[in-house]
């Protein structure tokens, strides 16, 4: 294959079908940065390491650097783009702001796709199981205790207004 | 103007002091924020850098044919394309200047490579892909030359000399031959030699700290666009954007008035993003193609010589006090290794590293080296947390020898304001007494350890930082609807936004949703130094005092027009001027009605420039309680209190989130982050798995506790805050595993295997 | 990294025949093979994707009581499987070590074994609950010990065309267990400077009846270490005991000193991980253990 040859990719991202052309060796990170124009997911290291580029996929996180753009097909992407609803932010990202959980905000949009990938599974998690969920993302700015804050006060509202449901 | 002396700035608390959130908080969890790597262009090319694979080496020729060549390149720089900046060339920035040299040197290599990592040459093609692609075809035959890699090498005698104009400076009779040794630094006072051989107790350690890194999560990244007329715009994530316009300028000697830097969102600087790395290459390569170029380093280059890590340093601390424990001495021997291009001479970080105590002899000797490592830059504090490894733990063995409790062998011997400094001068206002007293009466000090499956150690340490003042300038105009708009002229690395906000608000009397603070481009607003040495809060809440003020009264002016009274009667509270007599129906007018009724009599267009604000110097204290797993080594930190007076809190979340951060980042140097050079120069663990910053695992919450000791002549009574608390980190760690396994780990990081051979050994 | 094509190979047969196409690599969950491309380490001509084969995607019990993993099959779905949650205790330890929840979401049981790291997590606890590879190549099926699939540090023993299908593990004895532990300086996000696995078996007097003891990071390739397995089979299950094996299995290890820790390091380490290892079998076991 020659190095300027592009592929046509689908991928399904918060809810909507695309179809787009790449480079044959775009990963997800790359997709969405690159030929979607979806910046929120941001890239610290490209190897997995740093957690910076956290996506769900098919309700999972997994880091989207470590995905090759042609695996993306049939996938159910989530990034932090598709969080917010009509203007109404998820708890854990209204969390983070009141809880000063983001400072430069590299980290950020990974640490929250972490987070909303534990609060899907557990809606009352202990410090402990928090700390353990975003261990894969690195934060360099916080000491990550404002963090750890803000996703167990985020699982109090989401308790909350789920019963008051 | 106000004379600041005579505010009671105490008073000033219905904005300041609260822990607002962080008004550019909702695009970061948005995702909406933008940094210099978020960014595209029409056209936009990107650019990749090709790097040294010697750690030295001359370059004989550098062949760009064949990837010129490559479908999708655009064009090529070498060192060739760049103005050539003579050794000793500086440029008016911060206190003592930079050396412009350098920041060239570290932008691009000129004959000789000094580093692994080091750029040679700079494709812009098409896609990101091909750059790297062309990267491959780019021949550079090098001619190899022996690499000196550590201290003890660079000093050896008979060791190559790197470079070939670097004459040891401060010598007496003055050194004639090239040497590694940039510069040797002497602070002297009585006679230190004898009053250790004759102290009732003394005690000396000899450490060795390993390069470590800033680990900011955003790898360094600009975009450039040069239009047809020359102009350059170059979007960064820099410390400092008038700071990047000069660097920029000097590097491709343009006149600074064709150049615009617009600072973006920055993912993390921590010092490490004040020089440029790769903005002039981008200029350049725009100019030549006239299509805007964008570079983002890839984390392996960040870590592999694209960027400048801190220095890795050997000091050893020799102290003695009598039997009451008063210190008589301090002894010190200060090597710090300034990476491939000579550094800052030590003196600045010597005097640090023993301006907490007052001893009466002194005898500070430092050494700044050349290696072929990657040239150090800033990293909070720089040289502190360094220096502080080697002193507090000197301190505690004193400590431990005199049987006496380290904080009160502290307050013992507590530098206070008025003190004579190592440098001989009066200590400015600083509250390490009042420190002290919160430490030995709180609970992290007097409750029990506890009981662990293995020992455990409470260590106590003290960290100092002078910081800076430097100028800040900003511009406040009136909204057509009455709010002020501020436009900063420095970047925002730290919630600056925020706390200067608050403090327009608080000037105006207004609430924090009713004021606009924006970073302001190089053209927008004049000078100011960059975000560095915890000095952008303070000078710029100063600047923004100043221009509050003069708006304030032209407002006051044009509110005494339109009510038809003397302005000098009018009294003004939370965007009201009122008449006399207003409380009885009398005459008032809003911000926005006045600005309503005089918008097109001319623009409120104010400036506050700060600049030689006085110090305001920062101290912390720091308690760690620690389990050392004595089969494996592994240290456990299990509890952690930081104490820190920072003059005035604008906003406490802030001030916990510098100081949480800040130890979290020496917690990791302290124990697992460690630059692992081979003997060819290459850096084996350039990832972030092997690089290893902590997690959420490997960390308790950081209990920071703030403590508020005004400096006079301060508006606020502001500090420093953001580089004094990593500096006790590793004394303080340190402190806390010697206690708990008996025996002292003298290298940082104190790695498993480390305490493991100390457990071993005792 | 390099231009290459990107296949699903849906079926056994497919990914056999793929497999034959020199440049070919498979792919699973990527998270080795990914990181390996952008280094420019490994330059596929052809990746194959083979995580939708059906053999390679399921847990099954096997018809006499075992358990049948596909290659495929990633961390997290094996760490909350209840069968080995509760009888391959130390594979489920080992499988909730890899990288982050984020690697563990995609890396495979097949790509930590066919990476063929001496560091692996998985593997120690593989071999020593006795693990088969069932291995499908262009001239069928063969299935052999795990331990035997190990030829040097990223190598393994598979010829041109052959692929891991899965990973067969025999029911354990009525009264056992295992466990894996490993030493990393980072509580996660680490690679192991050594791992230690551990499996016994005990009689109704405590007396160790089958043992079996797998190191990481200790040689080459992953080991058994013999001299610790017979130093625990018809001993009391003691503190005495277990300390003897620890230090049996410091001559079973020939490791080398590298960026992650010194030899001499990591003799040490072998020492603590297999004691500690033996002391969490026992506790698994319920086993009141003396001195
Ligand atoms: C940040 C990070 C942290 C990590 N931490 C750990 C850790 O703590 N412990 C650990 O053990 N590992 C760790 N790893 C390594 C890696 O995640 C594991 O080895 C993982 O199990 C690999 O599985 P995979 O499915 O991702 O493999 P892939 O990358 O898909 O494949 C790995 C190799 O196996 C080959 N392969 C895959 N499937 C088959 C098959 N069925 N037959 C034949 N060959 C096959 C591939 O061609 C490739 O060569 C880490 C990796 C990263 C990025
Ligand atoms: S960018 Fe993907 S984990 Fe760091
Ligand atoms: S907020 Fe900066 S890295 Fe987390």
């Amino acid at each position: 294959m020659s190095s300027s040859q592009k592929v046509v990719v689908t991928c399904r991202v918060n809810g909507e079908d695309h179809t787009v052309l790449a480079d044959p060796r775009d990963t997800l990170l790359e997709l969405l940065r690159d030929r979607l124009e979806m910046t929120g997911t941001k890239e610290g290291c490209g190897n997995g390491n740093c957690g910076s580029c956290t996506v769900l996929a098919d309700g999972v996180a997994v880091c989207a650097c470590l995905v090759l753009a042609g695996e993306t097909d049939g996938l159910e992407i989530t990034t932090v783009e598709g969080l917010t609803a009509n203007g109404t932010r998820h708890p854990v990202q209204q969390a983070l702001i009141e809880h000063g959980g983001t400072q430069c905000g590299f980290c950020t949009p990974g640490i929250i796709m972490s987070a909303v990938a534990l609060l899907n599974e557990k809606s009352k998690p202990t410090d402990a199981e928090i700390r353990h969920a975003i261990a894969g993302n690195i934060c360099r700015c916080t000491g990550y205790e404002k963090i750890v804050r803000a996703i167990s006060s985020a699982a109090e509202t989401s308790a909350t207004a789920r019963a008051e449901v | 103007m106000n004379d600041p002396g005579q505010i009671d700035w105490s008073q000033k608390n219905s904005v300041v002091g609260k822990p607002l959130p962080r008004v550019d908080a909702g695009e970061r969890v948005e995702g909406t924020a933008k940094y210099p790597a978020d960014m595209a262009l029409p056209g936009m090319l990107h650019a990749k850098t090709l790097r040294s694979p010697h750690a030295h080496a001359k370059i004989k020729s550098i062949d760009t044919m064949k990837a010129a060549a490559l479908a999708g390149v655009k064009a090529i720089v070498t060192s060739g394309d760049f103005h050539d900046v003579p050794v000793g060339a500086t440029i008016p920035m911060g206190e003592a200047g930079y050396d412009m040299w350098m920041v060239s040197v570290i932008n691009i290599a000129r004959d000789k490579v000094f580093w692994v990592g080091q750029p040679v040459a700079v494709v812009a093609a098409t896609d990101p892909h091909i750059a790297e692609a062309a990267l491959a075809l780019i021949d550079v035959e090098y001619e190899a030359l022996p690499a000196v890699m550590s201290i003890d090498a660079a000093m050896a005698p008979g060791a190559p000399a790197i470079h070939k104009h670097v004459i040891t400076t401060g010598l007496e009779p003055p050194a004639q031959v090239p040497s590694n040794v940039c510069s040797r630094s002497v602070i002297e006072r009585g006679n230190a030699d004898d009053a250790i051989s004759s102290a009732a107790a003394s005690a000396a350690i000899d450490t060795t700290i390993d390069t470590g890194h800033q680990g900011y999560i955003e790898p360094q990244a600009m975009l450039a666009q040069v239009d047809s007329n020359g102009f350059a715009m170059v979007w960064a994530a820099t410390q400092g954007q008038h700071t990047t316009e000069l660097m920029i300028s000097r590097m491709l000697d343009r006149p600074q008035s064709r150049i615009k830097v617009v600072p973006v969102e920055i993912g993390g600087g921590f010092g490490g993003k004040i020089s440029i790395h790769g903005e002039a290459a981008c200029v350049l390569l725009s100019e030549m193609t006239g299509r805007p170029v964008k570079m983002v380093m890839s984390r392996e280059e960040v870590f592999q010589g694209g960027s400048g890590p801190p220095a890795a340093a050997r000091h050893r601390i020799e102290v003695a006090a009598e039997a009451d424990g008063t210190l008589t001495a301090i002894k010190g021997l200060y090597r710090q290794d300034c990476g491939g291009l000579p550094g800052l001479p030590p003196s600045l970080m010597m005097q640090a590293s023993a301006a907490l105590y007052q001893a009466p002899n002194l005898h500070l000797e430092g050494y700044d080296v050349v290696t072929n490592k990657p040239r150090t830059e800033a990293y909070r504090g720089p040289g502190g947390i360094q220096a502080y490894f080697a002193m507090e733990q000197a301190m505690d063995s004193l400590c431990q020898k005199l049987d006496m409790d380290p904080v009160e062998f502290r307050k013992k011997n507590a530098a206070v304001t008025g003190s004579t400094m190592p440098i001989g001068t009066p200590f400015p206002s600083i509250g390490l007494t009042t420190i002290l007293d919160a430490v030995s009466k709180h609970d992290c000090w007097t409750s029990p350890l506890g009981e662990g499956a293995f020992p455990r150690g409470r260590g106590f340490g003290l960290g100092y930082w002078r910081g800076t003042s430097m100028t800040s300038a900003c511009h406040i105009s009136i909204s057509g609807d009455g709010r002020p708009m501020v436009t900063m002229g420095s970047a925002d690395i730290s919630g600056t936004r925020t706390t200067m906000a608050q403090v327009a608000a608080e000037q105006f009397e207004l609430s924090i949703d009713d004021v606009l603070v924006t970073m302001g481009d190089t053209k927008s607003v004049g000078y100011s130094d960059g975000a560095a040495g915890s000095r952008l809060a303070r000078t710029m809440a100063a600047a923004i005092v100043e221009a509050s003020d003069k708006a304030l009264a032209e407002l006051r002016t044009r509110a005494g027009r339109l009510l038809q009274t003397e302005p000098q009667t009018l009294t003004y509270e939370r965007g009201v001027f009122r008449a006399p007599g207003a409380a009885q129906g009398g005459a008032s007018i809003s911000l926005a009605e006045i600005m309503q009724a005089t918008l097109t009599d001319g623009a409120i267009l104010e400036t506050g420039v700060s600049t030689k604000l006085p110090l305001g110097v920062e101290v912390a204290a720091h308690v760690a309680d620690v389990e050392v797993d004595t089969d494996t080594g592994q240290v456990t930190v299990l509890r952690y209190t930081a104490f820190q007076d920072v003059g005035r809190a604008l906003n406490p979340t802030a001030v916990e989130g510098q100081i949480e951060g800040s130890v979290v980042q020496g917690l990791g140097w302290a124990l697992t982050e460690s630059f692992d050079y081979g003997d060819d120069g290459r850096l084996r663990n350039a990832s972030m798995l092997d690089f290893r910053m902590p997690t959420a695992l490997d960390v308790p919450p950081v209990e920071a506790v703030i403590i508020e000791t005004p400096v006079p002549d301060v508006p606020y009574g502001l500090r420093g805050v953001g580089e004094v608390p990593i500096v006790p980190v590793g004394g303080c760690v340190a402190n806390a595993v010697a206690r708990a396994i008996g025996a002292r780990v003298p290298q940082m990081p104190m790695t498993p295997e480390r305490v493991l051979k100390a457990v071993k050994g005792r | 990294m390099n231009p290459y094509n990107y296949q699903k190979a849906a079926t056994l047969a497919d990914a056999v025949a793929a497999r034959g196409q020199p440049g070919t690599f498979l792919l699973a969950g990527g998270t080795d093979l990914i990181a390996q491309m952008k280094s420019g380490h490994r330059a596929p001509v052809n990746v194959v994707d083979v995580k939708s084969i059906p053999e390679l995607a399921s847990v099954q019990a096997t018809g006499d009581g075992g358990l049948e993993i596909g290659a495929a099959v990633c961390a997290s779905k094996l760490a909350q499987n209840d069968t080995i949650r509760q009888q391959h205790a130390g594979l489920h330890d080992s499988v909730q070590l890899i990288g982050s929840l984020q690697i563990q979401n995609r890396a495979s049981i097949g790509g930590n074994v066919c990476n063929a790291a001496p560091s692996a997590d998985a593997v120690p606890a593989l071999i020593v609950d006795a693990a088969q590879a069932r291995i499908a190549g262009p001239k069928g099926e063969r299935t052999i010990a795990l331990e035997d699939l190990f030829a040097g540090p990223g190598r393994t023993t598979l010829s041109e065309g052959e692929l891991l299908v899965s990973i067969v593990l025999p029911k354990p004895d009525e009264r056992s267990a295992s466990a894996y532990l490993r030493f990393t300086p980072r509580r996660e996000m680490d690679i192991a400077v050594v791992g230690a696995a551990a499996r016994i078996s005990v009689d109704g007097n405590n007396n160790i009846t089958g043992a079996r003891v797998s190191l990481a990071s200790v040689a080459p390739t992953p080991i058994r270490a013999p001299a610790a397995e017979a130093a625990l089979v018809g001993a009391p299950a003691s503190g005495a005991t277990f300390a003897a094996a620890a230090i049996a299995a410091q001559t079973d290890a020939t490791p080398i000193s590298d960026i992650r820790g010194s030899a001499e390091y990591r003799r040490e380490l072998i020492a603590v991980l297999v004691r500690r290892a033996l002391e969490q079998c026992a506790v698994r076991l319920n086993l009141e253990i003396s001195q």
